[in-house]
Order: C-alpha cells, then structure tokens, then sequence
C-alpha cells in the first residue's frame, strides 16, 4: 500500500507541465494505484507561472498538496521552483530545470530576475537536497528541445521516489505521443533518468 | 482492446480525468439528452467534453450566446420532459438569474441541473461569490461534491433526484473540483432517449401574478419534501466518536481538507465528522444529532458562512448550548487547505502542529522580494496586442485637443484583452463584467469630457454587447466601441460562438457580422480594420472617436494560436523578425515599452527577438522608429 506520495511540477505556460501531470496520473492509474491532483488553467496558461499536484496514495483526499508537505518538486523553471517554496520541508527533494524564463516584465523595468545561486541559496535553507540538471541540453540530445518536460519526467523517476513503475510510465508516454515522437520522448526519459540517479549518487 | 475514454459504455473501469470531466461523465451516465453552456473558467471543459460525444450518444450540446439563454434552452428540454443541463461560471448565473427565479415555480420534469462553478481565490473571475445564496433564493436545492468520484456520481444522481422531487437542483462546483485530477470508477451508461412533449399547461408555464401565486406554495411543498430526504442521501454522513467534544461539519471539498487534517493531527478518534454534500437544505436530523452529541462545533466551508449561518439557526431554534465556530477561524477570503484548516482545528483541540507554519511563512516572506512578477501575458502575436496600441495612440490624439491635462477612458471587458490591463499596455481603466465595457462608457458620456474608447471581445458583443450599443445609439452616448474580433472564445479554450459559422457539436452555421449588426442597430459610423496594419487601425479609430455619437471599430485578425495552429496544418513556415543591431538604438526600447510582447528581450544592452516565440505578426517593426526590425 502506497500512503501518500506529493509531487509537485512547476514552471511557466508552454512548458508542458500538465501534459507531465497528466502522464504521471495515467501511468498509476494504470498501476492500479490512486491519484489525487490540482493545477491552475485559465489565465494561467497565456505565459504566467503553473503549478500542478499529483498526489498519489490511499492516505491522500485532497486535491492539492499541504503546506511543507511536499515529497519531490519538480522545477522546471528555477524561479518557479522557488516561488513554491512554502511546500518544501527538510527532507523534501528538489528537482530543477537550469534553463531560466526571463518574463516581460524584466525586460520592462517593473520586476527583476535573481541569479541562479540566489535562487539554489534560498532553496537550500528549505531543503536539503536539490538536484541541478541542463534538461533543455539534455532534450536537445535526445532530438528535440520540446521533449525537455520528458527529460524533467524521466528525472522525477530517477528520483527512485516514486510508486510508479518504470515500464508503465513508458507505456503511457508511447500510448500519448504519436509513432513518430514516440522515440524521441523515450530517449529524453532514459537520460533525464539517468543524468537525475548520476546527480543523487 | 480498445482504449478507454469518456464515453466508453465499461463500468467498474477506473480512468484518471480531469474534475470537469468526471462532471460530464455523470451526466452521461444519466442521459442526459441536452447540454447548453457559455464557456467561462472553471466550467468550460464539462460542455466541451459532452460536445466530444454528442454525436456518438445521441445528445444535443450547444454553446448559446449566453447563460441566460443556456439556461432557458435546458429548461425548455425540462417542461419537456427531456433530461437536461446548462452549464456556467459562477458570475454567469448572474446572467441566467432571471429565468433561474422562476425555474424554482415551475418545477421540473425532465431531469433539469444547473452546474455553477465557482471559483474560490477569483483564479480566473472578477469576484469570489457564492452562490449558494443564489440556489438559497430560488427554492434550488445544491449538490456540492468533496471528490473527482463524487462529482460524477452526485452529477448521474441530480438529474434522477430533479426528477424524482420535479425540481430543478444546481450542482456547485469550485475551481479545484472542477480543475482537479484523479481517478473514477465508472458506471453505467444510461442509453433512454425520450421525444419531447410539449404539454400546453398554462398554469404552470404562463407566469403571471395569478400563477406566481398557485405555484409558490407547491414549490414550497416540494422544497420541505427535499428538506426530509436529503437526511438519508448517501452524500451527507455522520461520523461520531464517542466522547468527541468537537464536532466537525465540513462542506463539499472542505471535506476533504477534514479528512486530511485530523488524520494530520493524529485525531481521528477525538472529533466527529458531518459531510455536507447538500448545503442547502441542510440534513436538519444529522445536524441535530451532532449538536446534541458535542461541546463544541466548526463548521468547515468555503467562501461565506452559509452553512454556518444555518447550523447556528438549528442550534438557536432548538436551544443547544453548543459553541459553533466557522468563520471566527476561518478566512472568508479565497479557498480552503489542509493548513488553514489544520490551523482552526488545532486551535480547538490544542493538537501539536504537524509542522512548524511560522517558519515556513518567514522563509517565504523572505523570498517573496527575489521572485521576478510573471503575471500572465497577450500571446506572442496576439492581435489584442496591435488593438490596444492603436486604440491608446487614436485616443491620445484626441484627447489632446480637449485640454492639456485630459486622459482619454477606456472600459475594457472580460476576455483575453483583460491581460492587456498590465504594463506597459494599461489599456483598460475598467473591467467590470461580460459586456460592461460598453455599458460603462454610456454611462460615462454623460457626466466627463475625454475621448471614451470602449473595447471588447467578439465573443463577449454577442453575449452581452448589444444591448449597451443599442442603449448608446438610442440614448446619443459620443462613445467609440472597438470590437477586437479574433473570431473564437480564446480565453476559455476557444470555443466557437454564432460570428465563427460553426456549432459546438462542429455543423455548419451561419457567420454573424458585428459590424453588421452594429449597422442594423443604428450605429452611423462603422469601420473594420486589421490591427496589423496598425496605420489604419489608428486613423479608423481616430476618425471613430472625432465622429459626433457612438461610432464603432470592428478590429478583426484571427487569434494567434489558432493562426499558429492552421499554419502547421498548412505545412507554411512562420518568418520570425529579428533586431539589425547596426540600427538599433540600445536605449530607445520602444518596442518593449510600447508592446510588452514576450518575444522581445534584453539580452544585457541589446534588444533581440526570440525567434522560437515570434510569430512574425509585424507589430514591433511597425512601432520601430529606427526601422531596425526587420524579418529574417
């Protein structure tokens, strides 16, 4: 029995993270597990910052995740990782996309952007353990730069955290992407998989 | 075998789905034969689900031209016999209020269910109401789920129990059911499919004070019926636990933030549970029965004290001493979480918390100054972007020759072009409603002098944006209304509405002309531009606002994502622009402070494009006033 495992993805519009809580809810369900979940829409997906929950476990009622209760985040924009810090706790595990995504309002005087050890600084006084990957770089290896939330999803499995059963994520990704993008996104899982257990050894 | 989805006839199969389409499936597996709808969030994806499968299950899916008339179709499918529903936000019964008031007189025969999503936190609306005060004036009887499980079974089960009682019953839904995720377990699929009857019965159909009068008090017999049963609905349950001195009522989801709480304070045998899955009317015997059993009581729900309010009621008429808490610990303000309930519950039972709140709200505040501002942003290419910017740069001129220090208005609306209200466009100085933009500017041309240059959606004219332009021909408003016609409901997921010449369900149709209409009401000044030949956009609206009475500007260029979309199908390659560096003056930054579009960025001094996110709309090498902007 799996009591409770939260995940948390986050980044910006665009960059795939439901299509992520999608696969990753698919794939329990398949293992014949329960998954409670919750994500923004609306304005939300014209370029602003998305957060989504999947929950999974037979001690989970809720659709979101409780504050410092978050199992593993899923960053896969670094200041969107932060921005969620509130879900962390000591023994929470953090997973971030180095790649940044710079909003208009920089580039208009009205915000600005922290550097990338600030961010890892703040983070780290929430948890322990954050793993650093170049998931744009890592797609790009894998054929293509849209398959970077695939390379993040392989990570979350490197993580070794999950009840989901590798052989049934893969499955839901073969049965989600068409023929041809099926190998592609393989591939990204396979090396964000193993870049995640290179970086936790 | 085959795979399963939404409408597949396998019960006892478990499938992950989205909130809103656990919702459809419900009334799927009710048969339900006709859904009416207008999109707004959270509600869209039920109607956009059953429309998937309207074809296949022989049903009738429609997105009217607003709620009020969403509402009046599925009660016409009711008086008929015919199962049905109309689906909306919570401000869009506010639209369909009218006919709703009476719904409750008439009763309902065919099984007729109001879905109401609210949206707790206003992620996507101009206010957090409740509307259950609404279902609490109509004599409505509200179902309110705790779970994506629940909400299909409770949406199969309203349209029997609407029929079972003949009366109407509103479904409330929040932001994270509807937009939840998880697993069902499917159930049947209900294959009746009834004609409808049309039964002259003017008693009960012809409202006028002599029928108001007869049907009120069999609606009220009604109501006291629903009142005893929903005692025994499998959707309220009590829990006691002996010698609990606290009890918990806890609404729809706030449920499930109980369940989470005291499972998190490890009190699970210390406190007694009532689930409320009908908020109105309460199940007065469990209620009692729990008051009778505790010292104390919280009652756990979102938004208002509506069930708090009535618990107190309950307690008051039957004199228990019994402490009752609910907004005194809990925010009336956005939605619920395990913390926040965590938070009153532990005040109550003086349970150790789970985690240390206060440092994790320090860390917070501390890091809150660090996070860049990405509020969400008009699209890369996105036409709204070239409308604002043409309707500031007429306005301005204008306004100008009216006095040094006078502002030009602009009443915006609700839509995509809502997100054109943040820097560095500014373009709206109110959104109020679904067509307020133009009923605000009527308004405003009689009590200040300044250019009023009104703007709204396509989608929003035919909802509700006739009526003020004929209220502002009629009563000689000098406004100007400028449509930004991108020919879809994008900001709902682009639903299509009667200017598009497609139905929900994908048949031909006829294409209505904003302009034409605008034409037909009287209006004498009516142009249509493209806002990407920003030159002419700008002198059009010009001329509109120097036009003496209320002049339109219909401003029509396709969505960008939908333009992106049928660009790929086409197989035609996008040129994206780029900056020649030679030109550019590093310190001008027009394009960025003009435009805000995504595309265009800083990279230290310089300005580039990104050319993965440039549609090659043109508009920046239009505002260019170094000519630096050019394509690739």
């Amino acid at each position: 029995m799996v009591k409770e495992s939260n995940i948390l993805i986050t980044g910006v519009g665009g960059q795939g993270v439901i299509l992520m809580s999608e696969l990753l809810g698919r794939a329990a369900v398949a293992d014949n597990l329960r998954v409670r979940g919750s994500e923004i829409l609306g304005m939300a997906v014209r370029g602003g910052s998305v957060t989504s929950a999947i929950r999974i476990g037979d001690e989970v009622y809720g659709p979101l995740i409780p504050t410092g209760k978050c199992h593993v985040l899923v960053g896969m924009e670094p200041s969107e990782a932060l921005r969620n810090i509130a879900y962390l706790s000591k023994s929470s595990l953090v997973l971030v996309n180095k790649a940044v995504t710079i909003p208009f309002t920089v580039s208009i005087g009205e915000s600005s952007y922290p550097s990338l050890e600030e961010i890892l600084g703040q983070l780290s006084k929430a948890s322990g353990r954050i793993v650093q990957l170049d998931a744009v770089k890592t797609a790009q290896e894998a054929g293509s730069r849209l398959a970077t939330n695939v390379v993040m999803l392989g990570a979350l499995f490197g993580t070794e955290q999950l009840p989901v059963k590798i052989a049934t994520i893969k499955e839901t990704i073969k049965e989600r992407f068409p023929a041809k993008l099926a190998p592609v996104n393989i591939k990204a899982f396979d090396l964000g998989y193993e870049a995640c257990r290179k970086a936790v050894k | 075998m085959k795979e399963l989805t939404i409408s597949s006839d396998a019960p006892g199969q478990r499938l992950f789905v989205l909130g809103n389409e656990a919702i459809a499936r419900g009334a799927i597996e009710a048969g339900v034969q006709i859904a009416a709808a207008y999109p707004g969030t959270p509600s869209s994806e039920v109607t956009e689900t059953l429309a998937g499968v309207a074809k296949e299950l022989d049903m009738y899916v429609e997105w009217s031209t607003n709620e009020k008339v969403a509402f009046e179709v599925a009660l016409a499918a009711s008086i008929c016999g015919v199962r049905a529903m109309a689906s909306m936000k919570h401000v869009g019964v506010n639209v369909a209020h009218d006919p709703l008031m009476t719904a409750g007189y008439i009763g309902a025969k065919g099984g007729l269910v109001l879905l109401s999503a609210d949206d707790p936190s206003a992620w996507s609306s101009q206010n957090e109401q409740d509307n259950r005060y609404i279902a609490e004036q109509g004599y409505i009887p509200v179902l309110e789920p705790s779970s994506t499980q629940e909400a299909k079974d409770m949406m199969a089960d309203a349209f029997k129990l609407s029929e079972q009682f003949g009366q109407l019953f509103m479904f409330r839904s929040v932001t994270r059911i509807g937009h939840a995720r998880g697993d069902i377990v499917l159930g049947e699929i209900s294959r009746e499919r009834r004609k409808g009857q049309f039964i002259k019965d003017r008693t009960r159909l012809v409202y006028t004070p002599r029928e108001a009068r007869i049907n009120k008090p069999l609606m009220l017999e009604r109501f006291e019926k629903i009142k005893k049963a929903v005692n025994t609905l499998p959707y309220n349950q009590l829990k006691l636990a002996s010698g609990a001195r606290l009890g918990i009522i806890a609404c729809g989801l706030s449920y499930s933030y109980t369940l989470e709480t005291i499972k998190w304070l490890g009190i699970e045998d210390r406190v007694s549970i009532l689930k409320i899955g009908t908020p109105h009317p309460l199940p007065e015997e469990l209620v009692l029965k729990l008051l009778n059993s505790v010292e104390e009581v919280l009652v756990v729900e979102e938004l208002d004290p509506f069930v708090e309010l009535h618990v107190k009621a309950i307690a008051g008429e039957h004199n228990i001493p019994v402490k009752t808490h609910g907004k005194d610990l809990l925010p009336r303000i956005g939605e619920l979480s395990t913390r926040k309930v965590t938070e009153a519950v532990a005040n109550l039972t003086k349970a150790k918390m789970p985690v240390d709140f206060a440092g994790i709200d320090k860390l917070e505040q501390e890091t809150a100054p660090l996070l860049p501002w990405r509020p969400p942003a008009l699209c890369p290419g996105c036409p709204h972007r070239a409308s604002h910017h043409a309707i500031k740069v007429a306005s301005r001129r204008v306004a100008r020759e009216y006095g040094k220090d006078i502002e030009p208005i602009y009443p915006g609306d609700i839509g995509c072009y809502a997100l054109g209200y943040n820097p560095p466009q500014e373009a709206s100085d109110t959104i109020i409603c679904m067509g307020g933009s133009f009923g605000i500017a009527s308004g405003l041309a009689h009590v200040v002098e300044a250019p009023i240059v009104a703007h709204l959606g396509d989608s929003t004219f035919f909802h509700s944006g006739i009526p003020p332009l004929v209220n502002a021909v009629y009563n000689k408003a000098n406004i100007t209304m400028v449509i930004l016609d991108n020919s879809t409901t994008s900001m709902t997921g682009f639903q299509p509405h009667p200017g598009t010449g497609y139905t929900a369900m994908g048949d031909e149709t006829v294409m209505l002309k904003p302009e034409e209409i605008a034409r037909a009401c009287g209006v004498k000044f009516v142009e249509v531009v493209d806002p990407f030949n920003l030159k002419e956009a700008t002198e059009a609206i010009e001329k509109a606002i120097r036009f003496p009475g209320p002049a339109v500007v219909v401003s029509r260029r396709l969505c960008a994502i939908i333009e992106q979309r049928d660009k790929k199908k086409r197989r035609e390659e996008t040129i994206p622009y780029c900056v020649d560096q030679d030109k550019c003056n590093e310190k001008c930054n027009a394009c960025i402070e003009l435009l805000g579009c995504p595309a265009i960025i800083k990279e230290g001094a310089k300005t580039v494009i990104d050319s993965s996110l440039c549609t090659g709309c043109g508009l920046c090498a239009q505002v260019c006033p170094y000519k630096a902007i050019v394509l690739e």
